[in-house]
Parts: structure tokens; C-alpha cells; sequence
């Protein structure tokens, strides 16, 4: 029975740290907001599952997803509250991204509780 | 012996012959894998290019985009002139990249800039098209959906980006493999080519060994072998002889003159059939065998035929024959009591006068026949020319025999002295041969001096 139990810790022990160290943010972590240098907007999404399926959908699906997404300006700030390593894939992506749930800190979404891809999220440059 | 030089012929041709091969295919090979790197080399240029064309494409896109942005914020003018001026551009650039993508047949490439160029085009249709006419209605959706095509057209050039670059990285590791082959194929006949060099030289190594091993025995054999032609009292004596194996000088014509007594002497000339070492050796054994019988026996005719029983059972050759002529020389009365086995090229020269001696029996290996003996007298300054039919069976370069008559008029015209008699035969015959000997060809000249030169 103990046996079983540590087996199971261990196991426990090894996914959250392979979670962990797979993640590029951490919970609590302050963030800003920042997609590509082409259209540094980002979309956040209400949901894991919307931000998951928009990246795997067609154009045409993706499009018609918008409505429960919000435009964040470029260099919106955010705290970090989740991350969910390599769950986010895209035929149009190299390699699985994070999804990463944040609480808006500042700006006209402030208090907003939302989804956003891994790679739209930079670190808050230190003061 | 026969098969000798025709093999050593066709080895140093099939050698000679892979030699020059060898050189032809690494020639040849050179000039295929240039041909080959040159058109990878123009493959990488062109994805290079394709590379550099889809980055100038980006900056439309994104100039088509900053147009938009420009006219929203500012309503002036110059951006729907620019928009539209990258627009065209985009559109260029889209043909060329495509050309190139068709070209190199990257059709997952031409598939993702066929569905770029789309999106793009879609983008102009709902987004850009929209706000150029309602400036004032800067929507959230608007905004999204900008967003939304912004990130999938990068997104579809990053992977064509990608693709490009792996295409690249291919073609430039196949340069790579594609000069490593050519260098190692290139070494690999470079080795070919110098072991068969060095194979060919081995080659020629024995075969000249093997030549000068043959030439020494040849010279062995010839002297060996030699006809002979001793000094006789009262008489002045010449040869000549000239062999079809030119490089050997010794052939199966054979003449003799060999002393039995003080005073008489066998004369003998045979023609044994066949050419070269072969027969060279049978014309020792006729030499030595018939001198052996000739001090036994004295008459001519018996010689032959006890000759003839020789050569059917000590040889044992159902093909070999042989024509000869043996004369027993009395130098002291100069009779010449003589038989011929089928020897037709005997004459006795008198003056201008040139007779032709008769054929007492046939040729030696071919039946047991009696052969007859004939006697003639000698005056002084006859002389007797025995030869083979080397003389009389020499044809000229259309073909024409000489015949006995031939032979019997060119007699008349040579110079009475024997040794000259001999030697400007031999040169007739050369003459009348085209230069070209293909029988061997004896000639034994003897001039009877008469009895008032001293003995020797």
C-alpha cells in the first residue's frame, strides 16, 4: 500500500516538474502582452478550449471563433495564473505551444481573466 | 608455337584497349558530375532567389498593411497609392516565387504560397477594402480579423521559409555527397587505371622476356640448323636463302653439300613442309638423316628411298611431305648422278643456255614409290642452281606465278660468279614478291670450275 503511494507521488512529482520546467512563464509571474513584429496585437480568449481550437481550425472556423476573443493592444500587461505546457498545436506550427491563463493588469480589460498563446507572452522587463 | 603471338597480340589489344576505356569513362565521368553540380548549383541559386523574393514579399505585405494603417490614422492620400502600388508588387513577386516553386517541383511550397497569396487577397477583399471606404469605422472585429490574417499569412511564409531552406540545405548537401561521389569515383579509376597500367607493364615485361628467350633459342637453332655449304674442289659454290619468317631466318628449306670422299660430294636441297622454328627443326633432322643413308648407300634413288620409309615411320606425321633433290658430285670427272622426290627448281646453266633437270620420282612422305636416278655430265662452267619452290612458286603482286620458266629466264640474266648468281636470284625473287616473302626459299649455286684451278 505505502509501495503504491510513493509510486504515485512519484509519478505525480515527475509530471508537475516535467510541467513545470516545460512552461516558459510560472504562476504569479507578471507579464506583457506582445505577439509578432507583423501584428504585435494579441487575441485572448475566454476559454483553453476556444484557444486551442482556433489554432487548430480551418481559416474559415478560426474566423468565425473571433467573436469570443478580445484585441489586446500590444504591451498589455498581465499576471500569469495557469500554464498548460505543449497543449496548444497548429498545422501551421513547428512544434506545440503553451497555453498560458492570465489576469489582465492593466488597460481597457483590466480584471479580465483570459487565455493566451505561449509565444504572445513576454516576460515584464525588470525596473 | 602458331597461337603464340596471335594470343600475345589480342592480350596487349584487350589491355591496350581497357587502358584507353578506363581513361574514356573517368573522362566522361568528369564531365557528367560537372553537368550534375552545375545544375544543382543553378537549383540552389534559384532557391536562394525564391528565398530572397518571399522576404521582398513580406515587406508588401506588410507595406500593404502600414499603407492601411497610415490612411487610418493620417486620411492621406499618398497610402492608397502606396497601398496600391505594394499591392502590385506583392502580386509580381508572387508570380516570380511561384515560377521558381514550379520550376524546382516544390509543390508543398507552391501549395502554401497559393494559399497565402489567397488569404492575402481575401485580406484586401473584407478587411482592407472595407476600411479604405469607412475610415471612420475602426471596428474591434475589424481589428480582429486583420489579427487573424496577419497570423496565418506569417505563419504560412515562416513554413514556406522552412521549406525553402530545407530544399536548400538538400540540394546543398546533395553538392556535397555529389562531389564526395565524383572524388572517390574519380580515385577509383584513377587506381583502375594505374593498376591496369601497371598490369600492362608486367605484361609487356614477360612478353619481352619471353622474346628474347625465343630469340635466343632461335639463334641456338639457327646455327644448329643452318644450311651448309662446304667448299668443293674444282668447283666454286653460293647460296642464298630467305625465309617467310623473316625475323627467325630459318624456315624448312634446306640445302647441303657435304663431303664422302676426297672427291665426291652429296648435294643435297629438300623443301619440307610448313614454315618457320617447326620445320627449321625437321630440315636438321633431313640434313644429318640423309648424310647418315649417303655413307651408307651411293646411289641417289636408294637414298630417297630409304629416306622416305625414315621420314613415314620416324616422324609420323600423315601430313608432312617433303620435295628433295640428291645429287652425288664426282669432283674429279663432275658427274652428277642424282634423284629428285618431286624437286622440280633444278637447272644447269650453260652459258645462255638453261636446262631444267628432270623430277625422278614423287614427293617424300606420300607414297613408297622407287625413285629413279639420273646421271649427267658437268663441263666447266656449268653450273648447277638448285633451289626450293620459294623460286618458281613466287607470285607477284597481282597474283602471277613465276614459274619454272620464269625462274629459267632469270637465270639466263644473272651474273655467272655463284655467290652473285645466288644473291641476285634472291633479290629477283624479292623483287617479283612485291617485297614480300611468304615461302622460304633456298638457293644452292654450284659452278664447276674445271680441273686446271689447284685442289684446295
Amino acid at each position: 500500500m505505502n509501495r503504491r503511494l510513493v509510486a504515485l507521488l512519484a509519478c505525480w512529482l515527475a509530471l508537475t516538474a516535467n510541467a513545470l520546467a516545460d512552461c516558459k512563464v510560472h504562476k504569479g509571474e507578471n507579464v506583457v502582452l506582445y505577439s509578432t513584429t507583423e501584428n504585435p496585437s494579441v487575441l485572448i480568449w475566454d476559454s483553453r478550449a476556444r484557444l486551442r481550437d482556433y489554432h487548430a481550425a480551418s481559416f474559415d472556423a478560426a474566423q468565425a471563433m473571433l467573436p469570443h476573443a478580445l484585441l489586446a493592444a500590444p504591451g498589455t500587461h498581465a499576471s500569469v495564473i495557469a500554464c498548460i505546457p505543449n497543449s496548444v498545436t497548429s498545422p501551421l506550427f513547428s512544434a506545440p505551444d503553451d497555453a498560458i491563463g492570465v489576469i489582465i493588469t492593466a488597460g481597457p480589460y483590466r480584471g479580465a481573466a483570459r487565455w493566451v498563446l505561449g509565444s504572445d507572452v513576454r516576460p515584464e522587463p525588470k525596473r | 608455337m602458331t597461337e603464340g603471338p596471335f594470343v600475345r597480340l589480342n592480350g596487349t589489344w584487350l589491355l591496350t584497349a581497357f587502358l584507353f576505356l578506363s581513361l574514356a569513362f573517368a573522362i566522361q565521368g568528369t564531365f557528367e558530375t560537372k553537368t550534375e553540380i552545375g545544375d544543382t548549383f543553378t537549383r540552389e541559386a534559384q532557391i536562394q532567389q525564391a528565398q530572397i523574393d518571399l522576404e521582398d514579399l513580406l515587406r508588401l505585405q506588410i507595406d500593404e498593411e502600414n499603407s492601411l494603417r497610415g490612411y487610418l490614422l493620417t486620411r492621406d492620400p499618398f497610402y492608397p497609392a502606396a497601398y496600391r502600388s505594394s499591392a502590385a508588387g506583392y502580386n509580381l513577386k508572387e508570380s516570380a516565387i511561384r515560377e521558381t516553386l514550379r520550376q524546382q517541383q516544390l509543390t508543398r511550397a507552391e501549395r502554401l504560397l497559393s494559399e497565402y497569396a489567397a488569404l492575402q487577397q481575401k485580406w484586401r477583399n473584407t478587411v482592407a477594402a472595407r476600411l479604405f471606404a469607412y475610415p471612420n469605422q475602426q471596428l474591434q472585429e475589424l481589428d480582429k480579423s486583420n489579427k487573424l490574417f496577419s497570423d496565418y499569412e506569417t505563419l504560412q511564409a515562416s513554413q514556406i521559409r522552412r521549406e525553402l531552406a530545407t530544399t536548400g540545405d538538400e540540394l546543398a548537401r546533395s553538392t556535397q555527397s555529389e562531389l564526395d561521389r565524383s572524388s572517390y569515383f574519380r580515385a577509383a579509376w584513377v587506381l583502375v587505371f594505374g593498376l591496369l597500367a601497371v598490369l600492362f607493364n608486367v605484361y609487356r615485361s614477360r612478353l619481352n622476356r619471353e622474346l628474347e628467350e625465343e630469340r635466343t633459342v632461335t639463334q641456338i637453332l639457327q646455327r644448329a640448323f643452318q644450311s651448309e655449304s662446304a667448299p668443293l674442289p674444282h668447283c666454286e659454290v653460293g647460296s642464298a636463302y630467305l625465309s617467310a619468317t623473316s625475323h627467325l631466318a630459318v624456315g624448312g628449306d634446306v640445302f647441303d653439300i657435304y663431303r664422302l670422299a676426297p672427291n665426291r660430294a652429296l648435294v643435297l636441297i629438300a623443301d619440307i613442309s610448313g614454315k618457320g622454328v617447326d620445320a627449321a627443326v625437321l630440315t636438321a633432322f633431313v640434313k644429318f638423316m640423309v648424310r647418315a643413308i649417303a655413307l651408307r648407300v651411293a646411289k641417289p634413288a636408294a637414298i630417297l628411298a630409304e629416306f622416305n620409309v625414315v621420314l613415314a615411320k620416324a616422324v609420323g606425321d600423315p601430313y608432312l611431305f617433303a620435295s628433295m633433290f640428291v645429287g652425288i658430285l664426282d669432283t674429279d670427272t663432275f658427274r652428277l648422278t642424282y634423284a629428285s622426290a618431286g624437286h622440280d627448281a633444278a637447272f644447269v646453266r650453260n652459258g645462255a643456255v638453261v636446262t631444267q633437270l628432270a623430277v625422278t620420282g614423287p614427293v617424300l612422305g606420300v607414297m613408297e614409290e622407287p625413285y629413279g636416278t639420273e646421271t649427267i655430265g658437268l663441263a666447266t662452267g656449268d653450273t648447277l642452281i638448285l633451289a626450293t619452290d620459294g623460286l618458281t612458286e613466287v607470285r607477284n603482286p597481282s597474283g602471277q606465278q613465276l614459274t619454272e620458266e620464269g625462274a629459267m629466264e632469270l637465270l639466263k640474266k644473272t651474273s655467272p660468279q655463284s655467290q652473285l648468281l645466288a644473291d641476285e636470284m634472291a633479290a629477283k625473287v624479292r623483287e617479283y614478291g612485291g617485297n614480300r616473302i611468304r615461302d622460304d626459299l633456298a638457293i644452292l649455286v654450284i659452278r664447276v670450275l674445271g680441273l686446271q684451278v689447284p685442289r684446295e
